[in-house]
């Protein structure tokens, strides 16, 4: 599993290695003295397989640097996942609980294809472990559960005295699982830049509840191409807990995020499949949506078959954008386009279940949501978008289908929304002697026309489709006119009975959801 | 799944392939046997004989580099810098490199390392900063007018950073702390981190950090401790990698550019200009006449003309400099750390809304209470950049790293030039407009 591949280096190795250099290694190992004997500590945890430095080895016994692997009674330190998981690795790294230089010098000694295997038990660590290799695989033994702040390996950065993220891994083909991430000053499990991550048992949490001064999120791959989270977690934190930002290919699955501002965002995300994930007692339960400036255009998302429960937390951001979202939220889907929501459960979600919304209600100015073609990263494949010469926007939320979801017991309680969440207020007021707010709610921005009655008279110009969704029900709000309306009631919105003509289509205007490339 | 697997910082544009790498090899081989010879003394006697073997060999290396050194460093006879094996890696003692020497007061360089300055530096907690550059023996530095210099194989940086007990008085009780090691390779720059030890008199190759306490008397006499970071081996890639123009990611120098180069430095015989004195050796190449060198600001003109004397348009160019050299490293398209910010402090920038003026932060960061926009024009105050500057929030800070104290002078100059900015509100006025009833 080592990737030097690249003519520049064989050729350099070929050289080296015709020389006896391994000598000079030797010779310099045995000068004695103390200094040795602290270089020695630095590399007791490792444990050198890869080609060249057994050559080193050969004549560099005696040292401490190599440990020694045992076989056979299983080490109850090791008890699920082991050096031996990785036969391919080039350097194995196992390192007990507790010791964070060790675990500090292992993770930044990481060369391409080597792993990193934590021991059971606590770490405290006051800066972030950073690794910057390919082809790595780390692993812990178990995410423990929440409100434990000990169980399997935890790597707890309650004494971080640098800003700094928990993990934070950029390279290709990386695999985290087993092991839990808490109090980290930033992000918890951060992998950016890269292609093929796959993180599993992932659990991230803040001990503190609602605390504006945790983390801003918890799971966080980023610009990342082809990535998989499962049967990962993520608590507490002042953003989001599972982010997937600026991504192409991504499935999410089976997951748990609960007291978070934002429990799952695919941000800027292209290709996920999103199904099977708890989003329970965030802010906001999961949310799609585009920011603006950010080069790569959400499109193709299916969100299904998730539990999307009492999103009713107040909002405890710090700033940014999540602190527009209003408690209460189950989901939204926001300068969006080609968005399937089907076959999820959707239960007391204060203030609204489902929003289709432009990006104009964050950014109000078009001009920013502007990109110049040649500057995408991803496709724009099948996509609908409003162009001016060569600048393409992506405020614009079009093609969104929403069909199949059990609706019970939301809308009912809208009032936690603060002025930072103003369509929350809207809500609120609008519908302040009628509640509940209908399940399903869509701004209206962007279309030709709109009538609080007449289907006929009601643009369809976005192509936003509703389909049967047991308990729901829908509304067009005509946002622009009826925020700007004081006294404005559900008489000025737009209530159709189920088909909801004219949003009665069933397929995308450019053919079904792509599914992720994996 | 599928996956592709890119290698990693390997497109580095450069001097031909092939001389470079055969020079390199060459002066590798060296290396390892010049460790050997390090050692010698110990009575390693294959050691000796591989040294021996391969000097006569390589005499194109060895005669290039001057002997006369030795008693500056205090090293064996013979140490001299040979390279470094990538897949060994460096040494564990940054004196084995034989580059530089630190006795206890001033900074000793071998006859190759050059010293050099930059017109406004990176605030790293007041730290100050040695910086030299080690150029293989008969090769050349290109000169380019906005990147970084291109530099060839075989090239180290070397950066220290000091703390003097006294900031008012630098020259007295310093207490070095690291020396940052950067490593031009064939296919990319390494990083190697060395942390000194001063009971051993010399520093360790550190790859893991540390957070230490550090206190000191502050250029205005206040005593201040800073939670000083010696980054982690690794950290060093938060601030030195960057998008090649194949969209692979590499690591790169930050400071050898010639806008922060060009700038008068005393190499013992009074004031002259680096980038001249550099041509004049031999080893930089291209320098234009310097009336051609593009220039940042000097921050060591702060002391003559305080900011608030200053007029708008040298506040501008000051604070975009700044900018340029604290922020603009991860904040610049093709900053691998901060491209997802989409805001972009490099000087040259000209765009308002990457500049980040009422531009809202996108995927990141905390910016304060009340506060919407990275840069209200006008409004200092109201701006999340300035806000995130000052701050010694963890989780707000900015920059990211290398800071845990405020840097007033800075903050100043920063509050001038948006304060000064025609003002704007932000609010939008580009609302769409209802769609007809």
């Amino acid at each position: 599993m080592t990737y030097r591949a690249g003519n520049l280096v064989s050729v350099t190795q070929t050289l080296l290695l015709g020389i006896p250099l391994t000598l000079a290694l030797g010779a310099c190992t045995d000068d004695g003295g103390s200094e040795d004997d602290e270089v020695g500590d630095t590399g007791t945890t490792e444990e050198d397989t890869t080609d060249e430095t057994e050559t080193a080895d050969d004549t560099e016994t005696g040292t401490a640097e190599e440990e020694t692997e045992t076989t056979g009674e299983p080490d109850p330190n090791f008890p699920l996942c082991t050096c031996e998981d990785f036969p391919d690795a080039g350097t194995c790294y196992a390192v007990p609980a507790g010791d964070a230089e060790a675990l500090l010098i292992a993770a930044n000694s990481m060369e391409d294809g080597d792993a990193l295997v934590m021991g059971l038990g606590h770490t405290e660590l006051d800066n972030q472990v950073t690794i910057r290799a390919d082809g790595i695989s780390v692993c812990g033994q178990g995410m423990g559960e929440e409100g434990d702040f000990e169980q399997g390996t935890t790597l707890d950065f309650l004494p971080q005295m640098s800003q700094s993220n928990g993990i934070d891994i950029v390279g290709d083909d990386i695999v985290v699982r087993d092991l839990a991430i808490v109090d980290a000053k930033k992000d918890g499990l951060r992998i950016e830049d890269s292609t093929g991550v796959t993180i599993q048992r992932v659990r991230v949490t803040w001990r503190n509840e609602s605390d504006s001064n945790n983390g801003a999120y918890g799971i966080y791959p980023v610009k990342v191409t082809q990535v998989l989270i499962e049967d990962s977690a993520a608590y507490n934190s002042s953003d989001a807990g599972i982010y997937v930002g600026q991504c192409a290919h991504a499935i999410v699955r089976n997951n748990v995020a609960m007291g978070n501002v934002a429990g799952i965002e695919i941000e800027n995300t292209q290709y996920a499949d999103v199904y099977g994930n708890l989003a329970e007692d965030n802010t906001g339960g999961l949310l799609i949506f585009d920011l603006p400036g950010n080069p790569i255009i959400g499109h193709d998302v299916a969100i299904h078959d998730n539990m999307i429960i009492a999103n009713n937390r107040v909002n405890f951001a710090p700033g940014g954008t999540v602190k527009q979202i209003p408690p209460g939220t189950g989901t939204f889907t926001l300068a969006s386009r080609r968005v399937e929501i089907y076959d999820n459960v959707y239960t007391d979600n204060g203030t609204g279940d489902i929003a289709i919304l432009s990006g104009l209600v964050i950014e109000g100015d078009p001009a920013a949501w502007g990109l110049s073609m040649d500057e995408l990263v991803g496709d724009i494949e099948g996509v609908e978008l409003p162009t001016e010469g060569d600048t393409v926007f992506n405020y614009e939320t079009n093609n969104i289908w929403v069909h199949g979801n059990e609706h019970s017991g939301g809308g009912t309680n809208p009032f936690l929304s603060t002025p930072d969440q103003e369509l929350g207020v809207l809500l609120a007021l609008l519908y302040a002697s009628d509640l509940p707010i209908d399940s399903v709610l869509y701004d209206t921005i962007g279309e030709s026309s709109f009538h609080t009655t007449d289907p006929a008279e009601n643009s369809n110009d976005n192509h936003i489709c509703m389909g049967d969704n047991p308990g729901g029900s829908f509304a067009s709000l005509y946002v622009e006119v009826n925020s700007m309306t004081m006294g404005a009631t559900t008489d000025d919105l737009f209530q159709p009975e189920a088909p909801y003509t004219p949003f009665d289509c069933d397929a995308f205007s450019m053919g079904p959801i792509v599914p992720p490339d994996m | 799944m599928t996956r592709t697997r890119t290698k990693r910082g390997s497109l580095l544009p450069g001097p031909g392939p092939l001389p470079g790498i055969g020079l390199w090899a060459v002066a590798l081989s060296s290396a390892s046997i010049l460790s050997s010879s390090a050692c010698v003394d110990d009575g390693e006697e294959q050691g000796d004989e591989a040294a021996d073997e391969v000097g006569t060999d390589e005499s194109e290396t060895d005669t290039d580099t001057t002997s006369d050194t030795e008693t500056d460093t205090g090293e064996d006879p013979g140490c001299e810098f040979q390279g470094i094996d990538p897949e060994l890696g460096p040494p564990e003692f940054l004196s084995q490199m034989c580059l530089m020497d630190w006795d206890g007061q001033d900074f000793l360089y071998e006859d190759n390392v050059q010293r050099y300055e930059l017109n406004t530096p990176l605030f790293s907690d007041f730290a100050l900063k040695e910086r030299a550059i080690y150029v293989p023996p008969g090769e050349t530095v290109e000169y380019r007018d906005n990147e970084v210099f291109e530099f060839p194989v075989g090239t180290v940086i070397l950066k220290s950073f000091y703390f003097p007990a006294d900031l008012r008085e630098p020259e007295l009780d310093r207490d070095l702390i690291e020396t940052r090691v950067l490593v031009r390779f064939p296919e990319e720059w390494k990083t190697y981190p060395y942390v000194w030890d001063h009971d051993l008199g010399d520093a360790v190759y550190t790859v893991q950090g540390e957070i230490r306490p550090v206190e000191f008397i502050g250029p205005d006499g206040i005593e201040r401790t800073a939670s000083y970071l010696i980054p982690q081996k690794n950290q060093c890639l938060k601030c030195h990698e960057i998008k090649d123009e194949a969209d692979e990611t590499v690591v790169t120098p930050i400071g050898p550019r010639a806008r922060h180069l060009n700038r008068d430095q005393d190499f013992g015989a009074g004031p002259v200009n680096q980038l001249s004195h550099y041509a004049e050796q031999g080893w930089l190449t291209g320098v234009p006449a310097l009336d051609q060198v593009p220039s940042a600001w000097d921050m060591r003109e702060l002391a003559d003309k305080p900011v608030a004397e200053m007029s708008h348009e040298e506040v501008t160019v000051a604070a975009r400099d700044y900018l340029d050299i604290n922020c603009a490293y991860c904040h610049n398209p093709r900053g691998v750390n901060g491209i997802s910010s989409q805001l972009f402090l490099n000087w040259d920038n000209e765009d308002t809304f990457h500049l980040g003026y009422c531009k809202k932060p996108g995927s990141a960061g905390k910016g304060g209470e009340d506060r919407e926009y990275d840069i209200v024009p006008g409004d200092a105050e109201a701006s999340i950049l300035v806000y995130r500057t000052e701050t010694l929030e963890l989780g707000a800070m900015m920059p990211e790293f290398g800071r845990s104290l405020v840097h007033e002078d800075g903050i100043l100059l920063l509050r001038a030039w948006i304060d000064g900015l025609p003002p704007d509100d932000c609010e939008a006025e580009g609302e769409p407009d209802p769609p007809p009833p």
